[in-house]
């Protein structure tokens, strides 16, 4: 493995996608401070907001940044350059997840610095557990991506994702500890957050395992 | 293989593959064997889909083979390829540059990963091809594309070019110009080029020598000038139910009534008098081009597959 070239790759890639990043780093801010405005109707649209911008800029930059590149034949030209099949998929599934992880982290802060300073304390736990659900949702896209390159099967897999957000996000408003939390003022950790949470994050790492795992081992690429 | 003999072989070929197949579901790369010697301008021609791309794609290692050895530059591909790729130049038809992004921010791309990278050949190279540094790539014209590609390629001066269709569909203009750089790259002794086309007229202006491809299989392969010098079209004249006798590597072209068409791949004097004998009134023989060389060969060689 070449970090040097990996470094490049990252860096041209993170150039390439600076108009989408840009745009998503803004309209998730923006969402952000909509959902946090004290008026219901304004913050419950935010929030739909949040949560779309989150979905769109992971189907978007997985399509840009990884997709595109087999469909628009820029790829050769990378690949015909002195770095290894295995430089370039780690160069790209680490571009893939810093861009994406910038507005997430950014909105999910925003939210979070907001949902605090505004006394609305006991509801910042379930932040953590729907954001992880978006990024988990955008990590099982990335794995489809890689592995069938197909547009069709990494959007069947958001729509996926999009019917078990409203499920999931149904289930944690309907627990009666997690709606006691989200009412009152001090930060708690329901027992079914965190059992989310730590599912969650085991279906981040295994992903991530899977997709590098699948990059490591392919032969071709084009 | 000995270490000597792998030793002489790394100084002897810039590229070589040795029993090389690979399978798809449609299409089967069977059991190519060939070498391009260093300081050597090879032309690998074949009609459309007949293996040329997916053999350089294997000699550049973005497609690996099922079986066979592939070496490039003195290093096995399937464990160097990244290094290897540091001495090599691919161009294909099939590949392109960011839309959005100047030929200049390619420039910038590509030199970040070439130390050999040579700035002022670049420059010279832009002024040579007409471009302009600070166009975007969206706005190029296919000539103005290709040349582009090739100026990426060129200025980290790559010891082996492995070029797939470069002049496809290039304007008379624009292909003198490329072929006419490519020209200049060869006068440097150690420099090599593997240069793929159908179009078997720019192939025959700059090869030393020529592989033929068709249906995955090399059907012949030889130095330029022994093609063109030993295949001879012979033109005759012969009564009506003329039966043409068997001579080696003789083949009927095409025949209208008394008028015949043959080609002999290794033209003597012997092949007229044994026509004559035959009955035959021979009225021309003459050299022929690449061209119906290259379609003889391809039409040879489906008929032995039939057979």
């Amino acid at each position: 493995m070449n970090l040097k070239a990996i470094q490049i790759l990252f860096l041209k890639d993170l150039f390439l996608s600076r108009r989408q990043l840009f745009a998503y780093f803004v309209g998730g801010l923006a969402a952000s401070a909509l959902a946090c405005t004290p008026n219901s109707t304004v913050s419950f649209i935010g929030f739909i907001l949040v949560i779309t911008v989150a979905i769109a800029a992971g189907i978007h930059l997985i399509g840009t940044l990884m997709l595109a590149e087999s469909t628009d034949q820029t790829r050769m030209f990378v690949m015909s350059l002195p770095v290894s099949l295995l430089d370039y998929s780690m160069g790209k599934i680490a571009v893939v997840m810093t861009t994406y992880l910038i507005p997430w982290t950014s909105m999910l802060a925003c939210l979070v610095i907001a949902t605090m300073t505004m006394g609305k304390q006991g509801s910042v736990v379930v932040l953590p557990a729907i954001f992880l659900f978006l990024l988990c949702s955008f990590l099982l896209q990335l794995v489809t991506a890689v592995i069938s390159e197909s547009t069709g099967w990494t959007i069947c897999v958001m729509v996926g994702g999009n019917i078990c957000l409203n499920v999931f996000l149904m289930k944690l408003f309907q627990d009666p500890e997690v709606a006691e939390v989200v009412k009152g003022n001090i930060v708690q950790w329901p027992v079914m957050v965190l059992q989310m949470i730590a599912i969650e994050l085991l279906i981040i790492c295994l992903a991530l395992v899977v997709a590098i795992l699948f990059q490591f081992r392919r032969r071709d690429l084009v | 293989m000995t270490t000597e003999m792998a030793s002489s072989t790394e100084t002897e070929f810039a590229a070589s593959l040795q029993g090389v197949s690979k399978s798809y579901r449609h299409f089967k790369l069977s059991n190519v064997d060939f070498a391009v010697e260093r300081g050597a301008v090879a032309g690998l021609i074949g009609p459309n889909g007949a293996g040329k791309s997916t053999t350089m794609r294997i000699l550049l290692g973005l497609v690996h083979p099922d079986t066979g050895t592939v070496m490039a530059m003195g290093k096995p591909i399937s464990s160097s390829e990244a290094s290897a790729k540091q001495d090599i130049g691919y161009f294909s038809d099939d590949m392109r540059l960011y839309k959005p992004e100047s030929i200049g921010w390619h420039m910038q791309f590509v030199r970040s990963l070439y130390p050999t990278w040579d700035d002022n050949y670049a420059t010279q190279l832009l002024d040579r091809f007409g471009l302009i540094e600070q166009q975007t790539v969206k706005g190029l014209s296919h000539g103005q594309r290709v040349k582009a590609m090739l100026l990426l390629i060129l200025a980290r001066r790559p010891k082996l070019l492995v070029l797939d269709e470069p002049t496809n569909g290039l304007d008379p203009v624009a292909k003198h110009e490329i072929l006419s750089e490519l020209m200049q790259v060869v006068q440097d002794d150690s420099r090599t080029i593997l240069y793929s086309s159908h179009n078997t007229q720019d192939v025959e202006q700059i090869s030393d020598t020529i592989t033929f491809i068709d249906r995955g299989r090399v059907i012949a392969s030889s130095n330029r000038d022994a093609f063109l010098d030993q295949w001879r079209r012979i033109q005759l004249q012969a009564p009506e139910g003329w039966q043409m006798p068997e001579i080696e590597g003789v083949r009927t072209e095409s025949s209208y009534r008394s008028l015949h068409v043959l080609s002999a791949s290794q033209y003597c004097d012997q092949i007229s008098t044994h026509l004559q004998q035959s009955g035959a009134v021979i009225e021309t023989v003459k050299p022929m081009t690449l061209e119906e060389i290259f379609v003889s060969i391809v039409m040879r060689g489906r008929e032995a597959n039939q057979s």
